[in-house]
């Protein structure tokens, strides 16, 4: 910068941005992004601008804004796009699918199941969510209407015992991929935690899918969190994206376990789940 | 599991200790109680209750807070506690939190977005009925959800409730109509539908029939206790329909606040009258709303310092 940048330039302060720092972050906040995070975001994003050269006739707040949301691609960006995930590497692939109750796991399978099928792959699904009455009845529902063989045993048998099945049905069917149905769980609940932790150690799956709620709150961070912590997790499903939800979920769940978001639920018919894409976050954060 | 008693929160460490300032104070300072509204707008919103709610609620607080002269016998803190707890019960609402069965057969139907816990919950309350004394049968009008008829049917036949459904039968109407005349002898019938949300025009005129079908006595909202912000619009949604008489907000055993249902309960005037604790029949308590509101805040000694006034 010559003599005179002073004249072209001006250095963005802590008084400039403050007012629509706290606005963006009530937008945060109102799209369900956590608290902690949405603070945490904010303050990046104030710790990356104060000092800031720009020139004079920048608009301030629309600077800011951009950065913020620029912020948040960074955060859901991945390197590894979804069909590269969930390649099938090995024969065959073991995919366990785990979530708190009700967030749309078994449907996530369905829909997963189709997914599969339509590259030409071979599913099979364990039905080794045991407990839950009419578990069972439902995922071997969706398997008759899918043509997908679903591997089940007696309700409140050893779910772990379920998926070591499907695991060899597979192997010796020679099938593609296993996809694995549990049973909703707390992840405060440290006896289901460590069940799930079991039936990981049994079949050994390729890879481990977390079912989570678009329209949770502030406990998707502890969700994500303990399911990371205790079982891990390589990838994200976030389902009724279609119940008009902003997707703060999404950003709460990246940030904490920086893991990828594979796929959105959009509804509850096999077809109803699209490939995530982070511009659909900011669009829906900030219109 | 208990609730407010085990998960104390960060946040609520924060607001307790902010409290803990105005104890030493003999009147009641500005900049504290800032202070002290600044931590409970961070706990409530991190408990869920919609953003624009807790200003609203906190508007208030400060306002009462630095006006009201405290009443003898009565230090600064406890003035403010005490204040925090009474615009937090008029967001709670003035109507019983109890169910009450005035009628025969008293009809109850229960709506909300998918998987919240109805079916579930369904099950509970008609269990819970029974140790009450009342005979209840229960009626699956769900023709979405794949299984939804074979879930209810095991949960009920567990507790040896009376049930009727039909896989095979695609019309929730005509499920609701032939359950009404097959158990109109009961003292209470619940209604189990299908999981909608707001944007599911089609699923909502559905529930609106089967109200008027029904006619219910009371209309149950049931809330997933780890909803976020949406809570508010969903609720509004689900009124606008049909009259909302109470809500049951569930899944209330892991870490979640439950702050969604707040919003609801001032979105749509109904109050709160059970919570679910647990996936088992008997993992449903009736509402304490001292106890709810300890949880909101991350303090497990509200309702001590409440005996108090
Ligand atoms: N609108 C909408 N509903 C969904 C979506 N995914 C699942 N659902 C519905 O959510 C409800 C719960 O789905 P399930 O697949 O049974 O959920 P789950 O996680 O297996 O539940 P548990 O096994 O009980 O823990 C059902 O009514 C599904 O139809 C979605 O993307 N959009
Ligand atoms: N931990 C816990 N789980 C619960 C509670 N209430 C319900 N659930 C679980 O939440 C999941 C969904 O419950 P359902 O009763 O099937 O929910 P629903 O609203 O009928 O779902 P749809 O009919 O698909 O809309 C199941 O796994 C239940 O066991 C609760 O209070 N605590
Ligand atoms: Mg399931
Ligand atoms: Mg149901």
């Amino acid at each position: 910068s010559g003599i005179f940048s002073f004249i072209k330039e001006k250095t963005i302060s802590e008084d400039d941005i403050e007012d629509v720092l706290w606005e963006l972050q009530l937008e945060l906040l109102e799209g369900d992004v956590a608290l902690e995070v949405a603070e945490k975001i904010t303050e990046s994003v104030k710790k990356e601008l104060v000092g800031k050269k720009v020139k004079r006739s920048t608009d301030i707040d629309k600077y800011t804004r951009n950065a913020l949301k620029n912020a948040i691609l960074e955060i859901l960006k991945t390197d590894s796009n979804v069909e590269d995930l969930l390649k099938i590497k090995k024969k065959p692939f073991v995919i366990l699918f785990v979530g708190v109750n009700g967030t749309g796991k078994t449907t996530t399978i369905a829909k997963l199941a189709k997914y599969f099928m339509e590259k030409g792959l071979v599913p099979v699904i364990a039905a080794a969510d045991t407990f839950r009455a009419g578990a069972i009845e439902q995922i071997t529902k969706h398997g008759e209407k899918l043509g997908v063989k679903v591997i089940k045993h007696k309700k409140g048998s050893d779910p772990a015992a379920v998926a070591y099945d499907a695991v060899n049905h597979a192997k010796s069917k020679n099938k593609d991929v296993v996809l694995i149905d549990t049973a909703g769980r707390m992840q405060t609940n440290m006896n289901l935690m460590e069940e799930m932790a079991k039936i990981k150690r049994v079949v050994n799956p390729d890879f481990i899918i977390f079912v989570g709620d678009a329209l949770t709150g502030n406990d998707a961070v502890e969700q994500a969190k303990m399911f990371d912590e205790k079982i891990g997790i390589d990838g994200v499903i976030l389902t009724k994206a279609d119940a008009d939800t902003r997707g703060g979920a999404a950003i709460s769940i990246s940030y904490v376990i920086g893991k990828p978001i594979l796929f959105l639920g959009i509804g509850q018919n096999y077809d109803d789940l699209i490939e995530f894409k982070p511009e659909w976050v900011v669009k829906q954060l900030f219109t | 599991m208990a609730i407010g008693g085990t998960m104390l929160g960060k946040l609520g460490e924060k607001l307790r200790k902010s409290i803990k300032k105005l104890a030493k104070m003999p009147i009641v300072d500005e900049k504290v109680v800032k202070e002290v509204i600044k931590d409970l707008q961070r706990a409530l919103i991190q408990a869920d209750v919609n953003v624009k709610l807790v200003f609203k609620l906190s508007k208030s607080i400060e306002k009462r807070a630095l006006k009201e002269e405290p009443p003898k016998g009565i230090t600064p803190k406890e003035h403010v506690i005490k204040i925090v707890y009474e615009e937090l019960t008029k967001l709670l609402g003035k109507k019983s939190y109890k169910l009450k069965i005035d009628k025969k057969p008293y009809k109850i139907l229960f709506v909300g977005l998918q998987g919240s816990g109805k079916t579930t919950t369904v099950a509970k309350l008609a269990h819970y009925l029974r140790l009450k004394g009342y005979n209840s049968a229960v009626v699956c009008t769900d023709t979405w959800r794949t299984a939804a008829y074979d879930q209810l049917k095991q949960l009920t036949e567990e507790i040896n409730v009376p049930m009727y459904g039909d896989p095979n039968e695609d019309n929730p109407i005509r499920l609701a109509k032939e359950g009404l005349n097959k158990f109109k002898n009961y003292d209470v019938i619940l209604f189990d539908t299908a999981g909608r949300h707001k944007n599911e025009k089609e699923l909502l005129d559905e529930m609106e029939m089967l109200s008027k079908e029904i006619n219910p006595d009371e209309i149950i909202l049931v809330i997933d206790g780890t909803i976020g912000q949406q809570a508010k619009s969903q609720a509004k949604a689900f009124s606008e329909r049909v009259k909302i008489g109470s809500i049951i907000v569930t899944k209330l055993d892991g870490s979640a606040k439950g702050g969604g249902a707040l919003s609801a309960v001032s979105e749509v005037g109904a109050p709160i009258k059970f919570i679910g604790t647990g996936e088992k029949i008997d993992d449903l308590e009736e509402f304490d709303p001292a106890r709810f509101m300890s949880r909101l805040l991350g303090m497990g000694d509200i309702k001590s310092l409440i005996e108090k006034f």
